[in-house]
């Protein structure tokens, strides 16, 4: 356990499966599983910055509900060393409320004590740029402005790990590029942990220290940025060349690859009591 | 056990100002939606309160209640007991969505999440108040004035809360882990509701037969010891020390439920966002 200190987060054979319903949206007479990750392992230092890569579905946003804590896994192991929080952008926004009290009603369900709250009010205004929209209903707030907002509330969050999934992505050029220089300041003065989700490479390349391919629920590669991101560019071309059915065939074995045979499966009362 | 408990307990206890906040901005979420906001707070009891009134005292003309010698008048032994039960009501079917309705919370950021029910309560005990405010001056109106044993109030107004506390701890795993039972509750919250001493004594005659294993069976249900308490306070002088056994009963049962809720919330914490 010791040599594990260095680094901010460990993680040893993970799985995570889902069941899957059939086509009548039965779960009883459903018999398949399906991994949406499957035998993960990698070992990430204090203050490196992962770009997370893969194609949709492919599991990118599972691996960053299980590094945040919230969801659980079915087999392997996990050891984080220090606290780590999802950067939840549009979450927990009332849209009945001003800008100014979601400031604390955001606050509050993060975590943030009232004294907290107060001190980070103004800066969270300075940096949203709202203006005289503050005061109204944030239902009014048009989708750019509203990302704004919960993502300057969200920065208030002080963890030493960081997992942004596909934050930056909202909001217009100047405030996604506001966004980069404070993850930026986060990274290179605060030394944080970021786990960077998305589906820019470029930005993924500008930002990020080192890369993960997550593909097809499994990890391909792991390493420099740079030739992680050249790997997996060539794999999306050569995925976007396939035509028609050779594509379709090549999309079904790569999701039989991530099927499993089913366990009898555990009724209501058995879940309840012997989980 | 006791695990559960504690973590429980702790986690509502670590998050007060955070239970506090959500309840409140939930409020005032609903109250910005309308124009008179508050007002409606006030007024849906009282057009609840007004209707069964009208039904069963003026129309069915309820005799006044009469119970060891001192007789009430219906209109204000129905309000008491109706605002007890404007609590319980509520929670019952809100506390079973107290997880579910927060989905896109519990599944975007770490929560913790045993402190939903906990929000739920807290909101409804805010218009428990409203309608304790309005139940007080139709008492004043009728010539009730507050003596020492309306403190018992504030005793049954606590018994209430940790039974809903713990009633909606269990009935929102539940309903993660099975939709059905929301659907189901509500159903018989309003069969509870005419089990329960609200609109009438829940004594049956002497004409019905079984009746003393009848009215027996009344006295287990939980709200019974609530809404009875309520009106001791008011009403008859009397506290909590008068019924030693429906006291012990009503806390044993309280705290059972409420180890199953904390062992029901403990047990389930991570696997929330998989039963979505």
């Amino acid at each position: 356990m010791e040599n594990n200190q260095e680094y901010a987060v460990v993680v040893e054979h993970v799985s995570k499966i889902y069941e899957l319903r059939n086509k009548n949206n039965q779960h009883k007479t459903s018999n398949q599983r399906f991994y949406a990750l499957k035998d993960i392992s990698f070992k990430v230092k204090k203050g490196d910055v992962v770009g997370i890569l893969g194609t949709n579905g492919s599991g990118k946003s599972t691996i960053s509900l299980v590094l945040a804590g919230i969801s659980d896994i079915d087999e392997g192991k996990i050891t984080i060393n220090g606290e780590q929080a999802l950067v939840a952008i549009n979450t927990g926004l009332n849209p009945q409320l001003t800008g100014l009290e979601n400031i604390k009603v955001k606050g509050a369900l993060m975590g943030l004590k009232k004294k907290r709250i107060e001190e980070i009010t103004d800066s969270v205004i300075n940096f949203a740029e709202l203006g005289d929209f503050l005061y109204q209903p944030v239902k009014k707030y048009s989708s750019g402005m509203k990302s704004r907002l919960g993502f300057s509330i969200s920065l208030a969050l002080n963890p030493d790990i960081f997992i942004v999934d596909e934050a930056l992505s909202v909001g217009d050029k100047g405030f996604a590029k506001k966004c980069l220089d404070r993850m930026m300041q986060l990274r290179d003065e605060e030394g944080k942990t970021i786990f960077f989700i998305s589906h820019s490479l470029q930005q993924v390349m500008d930002f990020c220290k080192s890369a993960m391919w997550i593909e097809g629920g499994m990890l391909v590669e792991y390493g420099d940025v740079k030739e992680v991101c050249e790997h997996y560019s060539a794999y999306v071309d050569e995925l976007n060349a396939l035509k028609g059915k050779k594509k379709q065939a090549f999309l079904d074995e790569k999701f039989k690859k991530r099927l499993l045979a089913k366990q009898k499966k555990k009724s209501f009362f058995r879940r309840l009591f012997k989980l | 056990m006791f695990k559960s408990i504690r973590y429980v307990v702790k986690e509502n206890f670590s998050n007060v100002y955070r239970i506090y906040s959500i309840a409140k901005y939930e409020l005032l979420a609903d109250m910005r939606d309308s124009k008179f906001g508050i007002f409606w707070n006030f007024a849906s009891p009282s057009i609840q309160v007004f209707t069964y009134w009208l039904v069963f005292g003026v129309a069915w003309n309820r005799k006044p209640i009469e119970v060891n010698g001192i007789v009430i008048p219906y209109l204000p032994w129905l309000i008491i007991g109706y605002a007890a039960w404007w609590f319980c009501q509520p929670c019952i079917t809100n506390g079973c969505s107290a997880i579910f309705s927060k989905t896109n919370v519990i599944t975007k950021m770490k929560f913790p999440v045993s402190v939903l029910p906990a929000t739920v309560v807290c909101k409804e005990f805010f218009n428990h108040l409203c309608m304790m405010l309005i139940a007080v001056i139709l008492l004043f109106i009728f010539g009730y004035f507050p003596n020492i044993y309306w403190l018992g109030l504030i005793y049954y107004a606590f018994c209430s809360f940790v039974l809903m506390e713990s009633i909606s701890m269990i009935l929102s795993v539940l309903t993660m882990l099975w939709r059905d039972v929301k659907k189901f509750v509500t159903s018989i919250t309003r069969m509870l509701m005419y089990f329960s001493p609200i609109l009438w004594e829940c004594k049956f005659g002497k004409s019905v037969p079984y009746h003393t294993v009848l009215n027996y069976i009344m006295k287990l249900n939980p709200i019974n010891y609530i809404i009875t308490g309520y009106r001791d306070s008011v009403f008859y002088g009397k506290t909590f020390l008068d019924h030693p056994a429906t006291t012990l009963y009503f806390w044993g049962l309280t705290l059972l439920l409420f180890a199953i809720g904390c062992a029901l919330l403990f047990k389930f914490k991570k696997k929330f966002i998989d039963l979505i």
